[in-house]
């Protein structure tokens, strides 16, 4: 298929793409002929995940690479790079999907645990882009951040959606600084999706259960805004945050 | 003390929510199993468990492990040391916590990260037994000593029909701790 929402011989890393909305990121890449990288944390049932989301894919005819690093550190990244380098030489699309955040309200955070926070929301994620661009082709490609409306709106226990916020921060000011790369680069705002985090948002937010569907936002609406802003079709937007939550966050009252 | 469920009960549906949390075979789960090292679990999975059994028996689990709370209670790195190591008197908790002959050897010290290995399918029943053993003897709504269970795990009052109620899993956990000090004074420096 030829057209503008397509990614034949692309290679596009997704990181923490094992399960939820990073998965589906990585169907929807493979299934437009993007050649994918799949990336996980944690041995145990997310590598399990990962290697059964890449047999999906090779299945399909696509090609799958299944790399276990925790982004938060240096050695794990360096030998994430590197084995893209070895498989495909380069990446046109970075997708910084990974995230990982203790839930707890600020009387009862640890200052570890804020360091912690910030490792892997922030630092992690700017090292990540920063250690891929040699990986980036002379004709560019693009970078695209996942945040969510914890940037912008009030959720229980939640200091990740303060990274988030720096985070949509950094999009806007490096979308500049990699304008000389042909690199560009956004980041898509997510509602409430009901994947394996949302288990952790209940845990806090009981009466989030009572959300209508309706306002519920899927993996693949999310992924498909991902994927609209990884195409040509994007090219005039820059350094944006694309709020996709079926406009939850316009309600004063529900 | 309440007898309307009983600890093969509490296995049973701890065994039911790994099976639908792993999608794995029931006959591969084993009381002395660790979650982590043998069943391949991790955190976001604990919460998937964690809710099937609030959800089958009307409790709240604890949100966070027991030397976070150490942490929260006695202040930063009472348990943890700077570089994920667990403290003399974190250790000295945990034998206090689990039967010592289930625990690694703790002579060269513990990580942070490989605590969560500890959990077992037994502790798991444990500590869902500990919190329903928290149900008063009268219910609150109606002062009736009638508590009954049709399904045999969610405990209600056979008077007014009220949910049985818990203490909840982080408060249970507080309340050890503080038992703990009284007894052994381990926290205070």
């Amino acid at each position: 298929m030829e057209g503008p929402l397509e990614f034949n011989n692309q290679v596009a890393l997704i990181t923490g793409s094992s399960r939820g909305i990073g998965s589906t990121i990585v169907r929807q890449f493979a299934a437009l002929g993007a050649q994918v990288v799949i990336n996980y944390r944690s041995s145990g049932s997310s590598a399990n995940k990962a290697q059964d989301l890449a047999q999906e894919v090779q299945a399909a005819g696509g090609r799958a690479l299944v790399v276990q690093a925790d982004i938060s550190l240096r050695e794990d990244r360096t030998r994430l790079m590197d084995t893209v380098k070895q498989t495909f030489g380069r990446i046109d699309h970075l997708i910084l999907n990974a995230a990982r955040a203790v839930f707890k309200p600020l009387d009862r955070i640890l200052e570890r645990e804020i360091h912690q926070v910030v490792e892997n929301n922030f630092t992690g994620q700017l090292m990540t882009i920063k250690e891929a661009l040699h990986l980036f082709p002379e004709q560019g490609g693009t970078i695209v951040f996942l945040s969510s409306l914890g940037s912008r709106l009030y959720t229980p226990a939640y200091p990740l959606g303060l990274m988030k916020a720096a985070m949509e921060a950094a999009v806007r000011h490096y979308s500049e600084v990699l304008r000389s790369r042909r690199i560009n680069m956004n980041a898509v705002c997510g509602g409430i999706v009901k994947t394996d985090s949302f288990k952790v948002l209940r845990q806090y937010w009981e009466k989030i259960e009572a959300l209508p569907e309706a306002l519920c936002v899927s993996p693949d609406e999310i992924a498909s805004t991902v994927l609209f802003l990884c195409s040509p079709m994007a090219a005039g937007i820059r350094g944006q945050t694309i709020v996709v939550d079926r406009g939850l966050s316009n309600m004063l009252y529900i | 003390m309440q007898t309307l469920i009983t600890p093969e009960k509490v296995l049973e549906e701890v065994r039911k929510a790994t099976v639908e949390t792993l999608r794995i075979k029931e006959d591969q789960i084993q009381l002395a199993n660790s979650f982590v090292k043998d069943l391949g679990l991790e955190s976001l999975d604990f919460l998937d468990i964690n809710y099937r059994l609030e959800q089958a028996f009307g409790i709240k689990m604890a949100r966070h492990f027991f030397l976070e709370h150490v942490e929260e209670m006695f202040g930063e790195g009472t348990a943890i040391d700077p570089r994920g190591k667990l403290t003399e008197k974190a250790l000295k908790l945990l034998t206090i916590r689990y039967d010592p002959n289930n625990l690694p050897d703790l002579s060269k010290g513990l990580d942070m990260d490989e605590v969560p290995a500890l959990i077992t399918v037994q502790s798991m029943v444990d500590v869902v037994m500990d919190i329903l053993e928290t149900l008063p003897e009268k219910c609150p709504s109606c002062g009736a000593s009638a508590w009954k269970t049709e399904d045999g795990t969610h405990i209600i009052c056979g008077q007014c029909g009220a949910d049985g109620v818990f203490t909840n899993g982080d408060e249970l956990i507080k309340e050890w701790l503080n038992k703990v000090q009284a007894d052994t004074k381990l926290f205070t420096a």
